[in-house]
């Protein structure tokens, strides 16, 4: 193909779109709306992702040292903590400390009076970087001298990830289904462009067009249409979002469940427009081939 | 050069559209082919074009072999065909310049050569000044011209006619008629497909009848009943 042939499919392409204004603006209108419904899905799946790792991170293995564990037995499980890489972080809460918190617990100092930090116990409290790992992880300390107990919530864990899990998987068919019948309702307004324009494409082969060229001009249009539409539906979706995270966030915090929270979308805005993007322009372009297939068997 | 050796053309419903007709058509001639509704005219037509296939036989048309070859070549045998249709079909969000200029980018002209060739064509057919016009400010007889302009700016050797003149006033549809003269006069083949009596009387061309999709008559400088 020729470089100016190029021009002019793209000339075609584009003085198509604004010559069949209303047809155009009836398939922008469906690219917009099954971009926005495939945003909604899309933003829940992304925030039920980051809200089980949210939660996940949150939960803590508490392990309690016996009274009268050695300083020695308390330190190897300390240097185990520091030197493991599955290990995020953790505190050291020494007997002190402990005794300090009851204190502040109790309010009424008077219930502790003359007793000492000795007759408390020294404790780890520790996040894991994967909390799949803790089980594992747990049975390996469990094996190390001097601890009295270990805390953790494993069953809660379990339960909480098939929970996300099958979320997770059903969105997932959501989105994928969503986006077959949004490629089948533009295909389908799109056909009603072609149909409108049949005569034009049965001109063509007249003339001696060959099949591409009379499909490239249909193929830029539907892409263009896809273009316009995905940034539209990414800045209304982007717009309603920041309201909701900022509503939700607030109420969140307001009611103490800081534990759940909107994500913000101002890392990964890039990513989901690119989505975007790319999903409206490949739909506008099958949306044309499909719908131009048939027209081109004159 | 357009050559039928027995061709027949049955539809999908049984209808014969051709059946066994065997003819040629030399370089630089121009032909009436006459007969009423029904009697295989417009199907003769679709063969030239490869918009249909003969179910029997063989066709011919500057060396493509009809139904035998590549659907990629198709393209290739129309360019070498005009074809003017009696419901003009232009592209109506095109002016009359863009309609005709479209001829040559389908076939990838040089832009310097569609600069020059498309008034050439235009002028031929007495429009130039009507070039910035859409087809619906046109008269059916600037209409048909502008197709006429179309169908010649590739320089084709074959010009198709299917009732070129079916939607026109007499005296438009003589215009139209003086014009194919010239083109033929120029060395194209013209081919007209038409049910206009007097015109084709007058114009002492050749004139092939159909009927029930056999030729009746085949006759040089012809009339269209053929009774002289």
């Amino acid at each position: 193909m020729k470089i100016r042939t190029i021009k002019r499919m793209l000339q075609e392409g584009f003085s198509n779109t604004y010559k069949n204004l209303l047809m155009s603006l009836a398939s922008l209108t469906m690219v917009i709306a099954s971009l926005l419904i495939f945003g909604v899905f899309l933003m829940v799946t992304v925030n039920l992702f980051y809200n089980y790792n949210r939660i996940e991170s949150q939960f803590e293995i508490v392990v309690i040292l016996k009274t009268n564990a050695a300083p020695l037995e308390a330190n190897d499980i300390e240097r185990k903590l520091r030197t493991d890489e599955r290990v995020s972080d953790y505190i050291r809460v020494s007997k002190e400390e402990a005794f300090s918190e009851l204190e502040e617990m109790l309010e009424d100092t008077e219930l502790l009076k003359g007793l000492t930090p000795e007759f408390l116990y020294e404790s780890f409290r520790i996040h894991m970087k994967d909390s799949n790992q803790s089980k594992v992880f747990v049975e390996e300390l469990s094996l190390m001298p001097g601890i009295q107990e270990m805390e953790f919530p494993r069953e809660l864990l379990d339960k909480l990830g098939v929970v996300f899990k099958w979320m997770n998987v059903g969105s997932m068919f959501v989105l994928a289904l969503l986006l077959l019948i949004s490629v089948s309702i533009i295909s389908n307004t799109i056909k009603l462009t072609v149909y409108a324009r049949r005569k034009e494409i049965g001109i063509m082969k007249y003339i001696g067009a060959s099949d591409w060229f009379i499909r490239w001009p249909f193929i830029i249009e539907g892409m263009i249409i896809g273009l316009v539409g995905s940034i539209a539906s990414f800045l209304l979706t982007g717009y309603v979002y920041s309201a909701i995270e900022n509503y939700v966030n607030r109420e969140l915090v307001m009611n103490g469940l800081e534990i759940l929270r909107i994500k913000s979308l101002d890392n990964i805005g890039g990513k989901i427009l690119f989505l975007y993007v790319m999903i409206g322009m490949i739909m506008g372009a099958v949306g044309s081939i499909i719908s131009v297939r048939k027209h081109l068997n004159v | 050069m357009i050559e039928f050796t027995n061709v027949t053309k049955r539809y999908d419903n049984g209808v014969f559209g051709l059946s066994d007709v065997t003819f040629r058509i030399e370089k630089g001639e121009f032909i009436f082919i006459v007969g009423p509704s029904g009697s295989g005219k417009s199907t003769l037509l679709k063969l030239i074009l490869h918009e249909e296939i003969p179910s029997e036989g063989d066709v011919f048309v500057n060396g493509f072999h009809i139904g035998q070859m590549n659907r990629r070549e198709i393209p290739y045998l129309r360019r070498g065909l005009g074809v003017v249709f009696q419901d003009f079909r232009l592209l109506p969000n095109k002016t009359v310049y863009e309609n005709v200029s479209y001829a040559m980018q389908v076939v990838e002209a040089q832009p310097r050569d569609i600069r020059r060739q498309v008034p050439v064509a235009l002028a031929l057919v007495g429009l130039s000044k009507k070039a910035k016009a859409y087809p619906g400010q046109l008269s059916g007889g600037e209409q048909q011209r502008v197709a006429l302009a179309r169908a010649l700016v590739n320089n084709p050797s074959v010009l198709l006619a299917d009732e070129p003149t079916g939607n026109l006033d007499p005296s438009i549809s003589w215009e139209i008629m003086k014009l194919l003269d010239e083109i033929n006069q120029r060395g194209t083949t013209v081919v007209v497909a038409t049910h206009a009596k007097s015109i084709v009387d007058d114009m002492r061309k050749r004139v092939m009848s159909l009927e029930y999709g056999q030729i009746i008559h085949d006759v040089q400088k012809g009339n269209y009943t053929n009774e002289d």
